[in-house]
């Protein structure tokens, strides 16, 4: 009986249900992107901290720009892009700082020609060999560069036909460990499968040489990722980092003299010619901070999104209090609490949020793969905490949103509303 | 229910709209199982008068008493339980949700009373008539079907007051005996009645007439 009740408000009123489910799906969109974004902004982060990879890219000055990975989008790179000289890298290793660089590991990439069509490339080191005067045996690559990248299999080495295949594209292409595949026409073996949760993971990596070769760009390189030990920022590497040149002789030499990673970038920009260095997604104290605030202002707009979505419901549930008004009138004179005719309104709005909220979870979710490949240029983490907390925030809405109408319910008074008054 | 003395008892009630005196300083005596009929002009006070004792509205100023009940003293929600345990409706619009059956309809007083007993809600309807109408919804019964219905969930908590405002003025001739019949019937079973009437005729039904002029009692 009381189904009835709450079933022929539906059946009365399709549109005003349909803007429920409708307000509760677009809180739910905004809530899932956001929090999904938010939470996975986190694991990023949690993640670098652990593994500690690059933070300086080194990149050539014509073209310091946010990196593209896949240059340009497709094809060869295009004639007179700006490059590096792959033979300087290794001035990188006679800095001031040479002892703090843990790592360096250069970038080409693009796409190539494979048995099932055009396919991301990227060359790099893996560990290569690179001899220096006093460390003859020294060697340098993404694995230093990249200790989180994970591998199903074996790094390649260098200097052999053989190539990391990202995890999306082997499961794409359905590629193992030790399959071997055509690439430019040539025979190369999988090594491994690599996860590095980001755009790695839906290309090919391969050594340098053959990818400046598939590319026509021997001996050039786009950019360079380059791990060093930092000591954290204070005024004076703010300073130096907006113009080295503003600061007086004695100021310089102590800048110069500490590591901090502007030092670090400015030297590197020494010896790499044609080169500007930044830091980039600097695993500094900072960064934290503002990944902190960045989470407390998503969490600020998701609350903001919540309290819309609500006064959006209130505004629903009263018109529809107001069409019931003279069921409510009776049902009060028949001994009807106010609670226990907010229920019945609660039936109503919280069935729709919850339908609301369930396609506003799946929109939202893709949403959040949108803005996280724009951002990072990989798929956010799934988090399956976002799916019972959706739930319950639409449903929260709702009941908030009936609450907040509930006044009209008790201020109806029964007398008034049986005698049209 | 034949309890002895009054059922309905008020002092000085009176009621004010802003500037409106509607109710002027009330005495009013009914006896227990007696059935009286409520007359005046429009605009006299009858509907404010039954909203008060029907415990839908609460008084400005003066006492009122039902079946020994201060209800005047009891706040909103003493009054609801009030109103769900002890009295019975009877509306002129008979106010029956258009989408739920004649026996739901009943069972929705049952429901806001205590529990849905839906053997005592066939039986309300079986004692006002309509024992072949129980799966009819209020859009496919007459006006004095519907009035029927209205009266079956009035009388399905058996309360001992009933209130009826007006409730064959939207009847015709034929139906208004037969809603007069069932009231004259419950009034045999010893309820206390309190019927509000323009028709003469009406009136005359009832043991008694009260009648009510500017918000004051005549007779
Ligand atoms: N809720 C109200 N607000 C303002 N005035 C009211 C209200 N209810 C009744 N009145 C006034 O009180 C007087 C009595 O009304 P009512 O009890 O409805 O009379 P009757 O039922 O005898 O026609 C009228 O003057 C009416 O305008
Ligand atoms: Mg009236």
């Amino acid at each position: 009986m009381m189904l009835r009740m709450v079933l022929d408000s539906w059946r009365r009123a399709p549109g005003r249900c349909g803007m429920m489910v409708l307000t509760a799906f677009l809180a739910a969109v905004l809530l899932t992107a956001l929090l999904t974004i938010s939470v996975d902004i986190g694991d990023k982060m949690a993640r670098e901290m652990k593994s500690y990879g690059a933070n300086i890219l080194v990149e050539p000055a014509e073209q310091a720009v946010l990196p593209e990975l896949f240059a340009n989008g497709q094809g060869a790179l295009p004639a007179g892009e700006a490059v590096l000289d792959e033979a300087e890298l290794i001035n990188i290793m006679s800095i001031f700082w040479r002892n703090n660089i843990i790592g360096f590991a250069p970038i080409l990439s693009g796409e190539v020609e494979s048995a099932t069509g055009r396919i991301p490339v990227i060359g790099t080191w893996f560990n290569k060999s690179l001899p220096l005067a006093d460390e003859p045996d020294f060697r340098t690559g993404q694995l230093s560069v990249s200790p989180f990248w994970q591998i199903t299999g074996v790094l390649p080495d260098d200097e052999q036909p053989e190539v990391l295949a990202g995890v999306e594209l082997a499961r794409q292409k359905g590629w193992k460990p030790g399959d071997t595949i055509t690439l430019a026409g040539r025979d190369i073996t999988v090594a491994g499968i690599l996860n590095s949760g980001a755009g790695e993971d839906y290309a090919v990596v391969a050594p340098l040489k053959p990818v400046q070769e598939w590319l026509d760009r021997q001996g050039k390189v786009q950019a360079v990722h380059v791990s060093a030990l930092t000591v954290p920022e204070n005024e004076l590497s703010r300073r130096a980092g907006d113009d080295p040149d503003s600061l007086d002789a004695e100021s310089y030499d102590l800048w110069y003299c500490t590591a901090f990673v502007s030092t670090i970038s400015h030297q590197l920009e020494e010896a790499v010619s044609g080169a500007v260095a930044r830091p980039v997604w600097q695993i500094a104290a900072s960064e934290g901070v503002i990944i902190t605030k960045l989470q407390w202002l998503l969490l600020l707009a998701t609350f903001a999104a919540l309290l819309a979505a609500a006064m959006g419901m209130a505004s629903l549930a009263s018109g529809s209090v107001m069409e019931r008004a003279g069921e409510i009138g009776l049902m009060k004179a028949l001994g009807a609490g106010n609670t226990e005719v907010e229920l019945l309104f609660h039936a109503e709005a919280l069935p729709a949020a919850l339908a609301g909220g369930a396609l506003g979870s799946a929109a939202g979710w893709g949403l959040a793969q949108i803005i996280s490949w724009r951002l990072f240029g990989a798929p956010a983490g799934f988090n399956w905490i976002v799916i019972p907390v959706i739930a319950l925030l639409s449903l929260v809405v709702a009941a908030l949103g009936v609450h907040l109408a509930s006044g009209r319910i008790s201020r109806l008074s029964p007398a008034e509303v049986l005698h049209g008054r | 229910m034949t309890m002895p003395g009054y059922a309905i008892e008020t002092r000085r009630l009176t009621k004010q709209f802003g500037r409106v005196l509607a109710l002027n300083e009330v005495d009013l005596a009914i006896k227990t199982g007696e059935f009286a009929a409520l007359m005046g002009a429009s605009g006299s006070g009858k509907t404010t008068l039954m909203n008060i004792l029907s415990c839908l509205d609460s008084p400005s100023s003066g006492d009122i008493l039902l079946e020994g009940t201060a209800v005047g003293e009891l706040d909103e929600e003493g009054r609801r339980l009030f109103r769900s345990r002890r009295i019975g409706l009877v509306f002129q619009q008979f106010h029956l949700i258009p989408y739920l059956n004649a026996l739901e309809n009943v069972m929705l007083a049952q429901y806001y009373h205590s529990v849905v007993d839906e053997p005592s809600a066939r039986k309300a309807l079986d004692d006002v008539g309509l024992s072949h109408r129980f799966d009819h919804l209020p859009g496919q019964l007459s006006g004095g079907e519907q009035q029927r219905v209205c009266i079956a969930r009035a009388l399905v908590n058996r309360p001992g007051l009933i209130f009826a405002d007006e409730p064959t003025g939207n009847l015709d001739e034929q139906n208004e005996e037969r809603v007069l019949d069932i009231l004259r019937a419950l009034h045999r079973d010893g309820r206390t009645i309190v019927m509000v009437t323009h028709n003469p005729a009406l009136g005359a039904a009832a043991e008694r007439i009260i009648r009510l002029n500017h918000g004051r009692i005549e007779s």
